[in-house]
């Protein structure tokens, strides 16, 4: 019994240290749920859109998710945080979707389609008529890029759109776009953060042909 | 021809040199064993006494291990090579006899060697001392290599070395069903088989937990640390393992027991200890150092 107890002090001790140590721990921030939010992203007029989502681990697994960070006034980064399970399950069908969003401090986590904050924002752009006879919303000059950080790609919303989401925000509900062009299964997050759609991610494991490519590689 | 004559005498230069440091050892031996001076400042007879033999001659096994790890560079001048040569062979030397002394110190502080090898020609002590020679050796050498060329960080992984070695000499009777100070008395070699593995495990797994890259001295020790208490989480397991599959039946009785009754018994006893703990910290040296888990860092 006493050699037991020693073994088990031996352990957490092992665990305590490696804990401390672990590159892990420097430099990504723990984002338990969407409540903390704001913990880890700060600043103003800021939309954090999910690019990727990862698990480590044989036995015990780790997420992390990877966030592209856009702010109205700095500059775009691409942060990683480590998060629980129920959490990255939860946002996996929100891929390529902005998760949070801070507007002079008023704060919204339902998700939407990236650049929902600044849509309809007269401070970034404004709402024009194109030839069709349809309203479309463009950024100004100065905000030119940021259809780009936003995977638009040719996406331009429309009113139609913007209408759309205030009501689905109004109802506490996400929104995937009119047609479902957002999120998983979302043809523009498909084409425009193709990370997490990689072959290498989703394509199952054919043991015969990793045997196959083992001795190809290694006799 | 006269470039490869040159080489030549270098090496021979160093190996007049390293001939100086035995020689010198043999007064050395003497400022730590006074009561031997008379014998090893003449002739030696090994026939006459062969533990006092096979003691004085694995600290010569030791040095030679020692200075293995020395390395020459030609390039940085001869006589600059010559100087750093000397100078780390001498401290090489110093530390390793001192650590020596020290885990001694710590093991046999029931022992006296002339009373044990001079009058009672005890081979279980001789035996005993040769593990710690060729143990400190080989983790001096460890820490030679580690210390790459700076005395600051030698003194300190020195230190450090001699803190975990001096435990893991003591965790040795927490393990073993033998008892080392009566079978020692007793000049019973299973102790001595059961040590051997036991302390040759120990430098194994030290040497290896020393076996890292470092940028920062304490971010190192720590590591080092790390790998150390790792080991102990791991040596037990694969020695209550390797029990479990290789059940062992004393005489009569299947139960353990620390009183044996035969000398054969013993020391059948001890040769199955010593190739447990042998074997048990070989592989846990590969479960500690040879897994790579790449980047734990999530690059994605």
């Amino acid at each position: 019994m006493y050699r037991f107890f020693l073994y088990v002090i031996l352990v957490i001790i092992y665990l305590g240290l490696a804990k401390v140590l672990s590159p892990t721990e420097f430099g990504v921030q723990y984002l338990q749920n969407e409540k903390n939010f704001s913990k880890v992203f700060k600043g103003n007029q800021l939309t954090a859109i999910l690019i990727d989502s990862h698990a480590t681990g044989f036995l015990i697994k780790t997420y992390y998710q990877k966030y592209r960070v856009i702010y109205g006034f700095q500059n775009v980064e691409e942060i990683i945080v480590r998060t629980s399970k129920e959490f990255a399950v939860k946002n996996i069908k929100n891929m390529g979707m902005s998760l949070y969003r801070n507007n002079e401090n008023i704060e919204e986590i339902i998700p939407l389609p990236p650049g929902s904050l600044y849509i309809g924002n007269r401070e970034f752009g404004q709402w024009k008529k194109i030839k069709s006879g349809k309203v479309k919303w463009t950024f100004y000059r100065v905000y030119k890029n940021i259809p780009r950080y936003l995977g638009w790609g040719t996406f331009s919303p429309d009113m139609e759109f913007y209408q759309k989401m205030r009501a689905e925000v109004s109802l506490n509900q996400p929104f995937y776009g009119p047609n479902n062009e957002f999120g998983l299964n979302g043809k523009i997050t498909k084409e425009h953060f193709p990370h997490f759609f990689t072959e290498q991610r989703t394509k199952k494991v054919e043991f015969k042909t990793l045997f196959i490519d083992y001795f190809k590689e290694n006799f | 021809m006269a470039e490869i004559f040159d080489r030549l005498l270098i090496r021979i230069l160093l190996t007049g040199f390293v001939c100086l440091m035995i020689y010198l050892y043999r007064y050395a031996h003497v400022l730590f064993y006074p009561t031997v001076k008379r014998q090893i400042l003449k002739k030696i007879h090994p026939a006459e006494n062969p533990a006092d033999t096979l003691h004085m001659f694995s600290r010569l096994v030791g040095i030679a291990l020692i200075f293995s790890s020395m390395t020459f560079n030609e390039s940085s001048g001869v006589i600059l090579s010559v100087f750093h040569f000397v100078l780390w062979g001498t401290i090489a030397v110093i530390l390793y006899l001192v650590s020596l002394y020290i885990i001694e110190s710590v093991v046999l502080y029931n022992f006296d060697y002339a009373d044990e090898i001079l009058k009672r020609k005890n081979m279980s002590y001789a035996v005993v001392s040769l593990c710690h020679s060729l143990v400190m050796a080989y983790l001096t050498r460890t820490i030679l290599i580690e210390a790459e060329n700076s005395l600051v960080i030698l003194l300190v992984l020195w230190l450090y070395m001699l803190v975990i070695a001096g435990f893991s000499v003591k965790y040795y009777h927490f393990i073993t069903k033998l008892s080392f100070n009566r079978m020692m008395i007793q000049k019973n070699l299973a102790i001595s088989f059961s040590y051997i593995g036991y302390s040759l495990g120990a430098a194994f797994i030290i040497s290896s937990c020393f076996d890292q890259e470092h940028y920062d001295i304490t971010i190192y020790c720590i590591q080092v640390l790390l790998k150390t208490v790792l080991a102990l989480i791991i040596f037990p397991l694969f020695k209550r393992g390797i029990q479990k599959i290789f059940p062992i039946k004393l005489g009569g009785d299947d139960r353990m027991s620390t009183h044996f009754e035969s000398d054969q018994q013993s020391l059948g006893y001890g040769f199955y200890e010593g190739c447990l703990f042998l074997t048990a910290a070989i592989l846990t040296t590969m479960i500690v150092n040879k897994i790579q888990f790449g980047t734990i860092y999530p690059f994605f």
